[in-house]
């Protein structure tokens, strides 16, 4: 029987809002003219690029903006009462009482050296002062109710002993104890792996729709909004620009930074040509270098007018309940877009040489951290040693231009494989062969030359540049160190290079401090290519990135490795950045390959159980895509003590298709089952089967 | 059809020392017309509603506007309110005509939902007439019959049976004792997708049964 729906004042209401920060310039607007409503039971999501002020917005309803944060102007009242101006101790009783938050990291949202039991029960005993036992079984319930395994047992430990995903389900049931009525979750699921993604946000749909839930979902996810959100607001340089119902946004975005948005974002499209990634050219203004009294996205708008530098345009109402801050919003039509030249690279398809030698061939590679026992006897040597299986037997083999993807959750082994090639650690057996050379030595036994044609692109550009040399320092250090060019053109050729990742000279003298994330990531490359090697290791050059600047880089990277010709290998958490990127796929789980072979073959069936739980598990940036539902229950075994047979046995989903429960898997190890020639899947279900199955996504 | 599915979850509530003009503000703001008032933890301490709030025009008649506006910004809601132990609520796991007994009972307009000394929501005559609405099937399209039948053992039965064999379907009925008639009943069927006229006859054909409106 459905329920009428009861008229409802909101839960929430922001109008006008405007907060601003103390800086050494002055006070600087981070956010400005922000208005938007969140119901009972309705999820409120904001998004947009870093330094876009989604998250100033979040901590100004409950005013933790923090010393130099202030609320310039406009309203927010929660349950129609205003917050803007509350005593300190007025919004603490709110904030325990009826506004929870959770942020996105959650271990700096628990305290460390607090058993987690204790932390929860706190809530309540120092809230409703409930005896502590009472306190105790309450916070058992509501484990479960975020489903905690074995949540008796989790109460006692401390939150370093649990997984990523369980510590966010903590968090979120201590947020849930006092039943608030407004939630606020700040990139709830950013720091976590796909798989355990999905399941968080399974949990936060069933959390709304029982607990009636308010709830503000901050994220730069366009995938995650489209999964578990009403209504959305767009923001950008500080103001909403787009506001509406999560089905009309998507299906007709009307701000260009939205349609910008939703372009640069991966996606598992089809075909490689639906796949690819437009970037926004320019970047985010800061705070304080925003244009005034004009429209704050003009500088980086295809359509931008003369009006659009003179006049600041208002939030308009363009369809019902879908709003727009552009003037032009209902003109522009987005699926008449072209990229303007040179935004994408051309994909250079055709010219395929069949037969050719691979660059790089790895044949059962094995590479095992060592662990001491903590038995006395290991202090002298004697005691019996453990291995961390890292990475075992991966075999794989990549042709010459191509790029390799590898895809897995974290601790499946993907980096190690990237530093075991590169030679940061040291296989302990099978064979890895580069352009004839041996590679299974370490770094600092191999030649000069091979290091020259072996290059890696790290994940984090901060922590792999050296903050006090220049840039072109740093990107002359391999050309001067590979003796690539004479001496004396090394600064000729640094500046080519900064030209070819789209920096200009003025960058030469810059240090890293002076570079966006974006631009050091550029950086980064350049670096990289500078010996001009036969191959590239990129460890999740992206991952850190925002999805404009991500989508620049990838164009960017598979631009230069067409110029050079160079070989990639590509690794990368998630199944959709690799899309239009890859040639071939390589899925790992727990130190093994499960499934190898051309990008289309793995997107479409038949899959490896884990693949397909992979590809159903990536949000999609369409409420309308249908997606398969499969979640994969627990987390990685420790690679301490791998299981036994098939290493995914412990959480298949597709287990029950063998007979017996599928009793071979936990027994004897998969064969290798050949689809095609370069497509092989390792698994005990019968090719026939695995081929039956539908595809995970269908798109209209 | 517990109080649990109908309340107003995250009910609006006030603090006991909020002045009553800012409540009023509250009220107005949200459309609401009780508020549950709360201490520490979300703890019940009392109900005010717009009637409590009312000052007795015998009162307001001996001051002036100045002594008038003093009176109020020194009231708070705490000097208003119905005070704890006198507030009737009521539980979650309730069933929702044992909540409205209640209401009735007290003749009052709401009642704040708790569990564990903590209010969870509130249940007010609205959320029951919502109740009403949807038990009769009030907000979907269809024919509404209401037929007075015997009060008797197995004659709901022969109208939902010549219904059920047309293939139709019955998305929403009720049924009282007819009003001063101690033999009959009367109940009302909406029915969805089907012409009043066949429905008409078809209830027509039962035997001792008397169809006083269609619509």
């Amino acid at each position: 029987m459905t329920t009428m729906e009861k008229a409802h004042a909101p839960i929430l209401k922001v109008g006008n809002a405007a907060i601003s920060y103390e800086t050494r310039y002055g006070d600087v607007e981070a956010v400005r003219d922000v208005s938007f409503e969140v119901h009972r039971a309705e999820t409120f999501g904001v998004v947009g690029e870093s330094g876009c002020g989604k998250s100033t917005v979040a901590f100004g309803i409950v005013d933790f903006l923090g010393a130099n944060g202030k609320i310039v102007g406009g309203s927010i009242k929660f349950q129609g009462r205003e917050l803007v101006g509350r005593s300190e101790d007025e919004l603490r009783k709110l904030r325990g009482d009826q506004i929870s938050m959770v942020y996105q990291d959650p271990m700096q949202a628990l305290n460390p050296s607090v058993s987690i039991g204790d932390q929860l029960a706190e809530v309540l005993t120092v809230h409703r002062d409930m005896p502590k036992q009472e306190a105790w079984r309450k916070s058992i319930d509501m484990l479960n109710r975020v489903y905690m395994p074995d949540s008796a047992n989790v109460m006692s430990r401390y939150p370093h002993q649990i997984s990523g995903g369980q510590q966010q389900r903590v968090v979120i049931a201590m947020a849930l104890l006092n039943n608030p009525a407004l939630l606020i979750m700040d990139e709830p699921t950013t720091a976590l792996d796909v798989t355990v993604e999905a399941v968080v946000l399974d949990l936060i749909e069933d959390l709304k729709r029982d607990f009636d839930t308010a709830i503000v979902y901050i994220t730069h996810d366009l995938g995650v909004v489209a999964r578990v959100c009403n209504h959305v607001g767009v923001m950008y340089a500080g103001e909403m620009v787009e506001v509406g119902s999560v089905e009309s946004i998507y299906k007709r975005p009307l701000h260009p930074y939205t349609q910008g948005l939703m372009r640069c974002v991966p996606k598992l499209g089809a075909t490689k040509e639906s796949s690819i990634l437009y970037p926004i050219r320019g970047r985010v203004p800061a705070p304080k270098d925003r244009p005034t009294g004009a429209c704050v996205f003009a500088p980086r708008c295809d359509y931008a007018t003369d009006c659009c530098y003179s006049e600041k345009p208002s939030l308009r109402e363009i369809e019902e309940g879908h709003r727009a801050r552009c003037f032009y919003s209902e003109e522009i039509d987005a699926g008449a877009w072209r990229p303007p030249k040179g935004l994408v690279p051309e994909l250079a398809l055709g010219a395929e040489e069949e037969g050719q030698e691979p660059i790089i061939r790895v044949q059962d590679l094995q590479t095992y951290y060592t662990q001491e026992s903590k038995a006395l006897l290991s202090l002298v040597g004697a005691g019996e040693k453990r291995y961390v299986k890292a990475v075992d037997e991966v075999s794989l083999e990549v042709p010459p231009g191509k790029t390799l993807g590898v895809v897995g959750e974290s601790g499946c082994g993907k980096s190690t494989l990237a530093k075991t090639i590169i030679g940061l650690e040291t296989p302990r057996g099978g064979e890895a062969d580069f352009l004839g050379f041996d590679i299974t030595k370490p770094v600092s036994e191999r030649d000069v030359k091979l290091i020259r044609e072996l290059q890696m692109v790290f994940q984090n550009p901060d922590s792999t540049m050296n903050p006090s040399y220049t840039v072109g320092h740093q990107i002359g250090r391999p050309l001067r160190r590979f003796n690539a060019v004479p001496p004396s053109e090394v600064r000729d050729e640094v500046v080519r290079l900064l030209n070819a990742v789209r920096l200009d000279e003025s960058y030469y003298k810059r240090l890293p401090r002076q570079l966006s994330g974006g631009e050091k990531q550029r950086v980064g490359i350049a670096r990289a290519f500078a010996s001009r090697p036969d191959l590239v290791l990129c460890d999740e050059p992206v991952s850190a990135l925002d999805v404009s600047v991500q989508a620049a880089v990838l164009n960017l990277l598979m631009e230069i490795q067409q110029e050079y010709g160079t070989t990639m290998m590509f690794i990368a958490h998630d199944l959709s950045v690799v899309r239009f990127f890859s040639d071939y796929v390589a899925v790992m789980y727990l130190g093994h390959i499960v499934e190898i072979g051309p990008a289309e073959a793995i997107y479409a069936p038949p899959y490896q159980p884990y693949t397909e739980a992979l590809l159903s598990a990536v949000p999609i940036p369409d409420p309308t895509a249908e997606q398969k539902h499969i979640r994969l229950s627990g987390t990685v075994p420790s690679a301490l003590h791998p299981p036994s047979g098939c290493v995914f046995h412990t959480r298949c989903p597709r287990r029950d298709m063998l007979p017996d429960g599928g009793k071979i898997c936990e027994e004897k190890a998969p064969p290798w089952q050949y689809n095609t020639d370069e497509h092989r899947i390792y698994c005990h279900i019968p090719l026939d089967e695995l081929r039956q199955m539908d595809p995970v996504v269908t798109t209209d | 059809m517990f109080v649990r599915d109908y309340m107003t979850r995250h009910p609006v509530m006030v603090d006991p020392g909020m002045s009553i003009v800012e409540a009023q503000g509250i009220m107005a703001e949200t459309h609401v017309r009780h508020l549950p008032v709360v201490g520490k933890g979300k703890q019940l301490m009392g109900l005010v509603t717009r009637e409590r709030m009312r000052i007795p025009p015998t009162e307001l008649a001996s001051l002036n506007v100045w002594e008038i506006t003093r009176l109020l910004s020194n009231m708070t809601v705490e000097d208003v309110m119905v005070r704890g132990e006198n507030v009737i609520t009521t539980e979650p796991d309730l069933a929702l005509e044992q909540a409205a007994q209640e209401m009735i009972e007290h003749k009052i307009g709401s009642l704040p939902v708790m569990e564990d000394n903590v209010v969870v929501g509130i249940i007010t005559e609205i959320d029951m007439m919502a109740q009403l609405t949807a038990l009769l099937g009030g907000t979907v399209a269809g024919v509404r019959a209401t037929v007075r039948m015997p009060n008797r053992k197995g004659e709901l039965a022969k109208v939902t049976g010549a219904i059920s064999k047309q293939g139709w379907g019955i998305y929403a009925s009720g049924g009282v004792p007819t009003p001063k008639d101690p033999d009959h009943w009367d109940c009302v069927f909406k029915v969805r997708d089907v012409p009043q006229a066949e429905l008409l006859a078809v209830l027509q054909g039962i035997e001792g049964h008397e169809v006083i409106d269609i619509r």
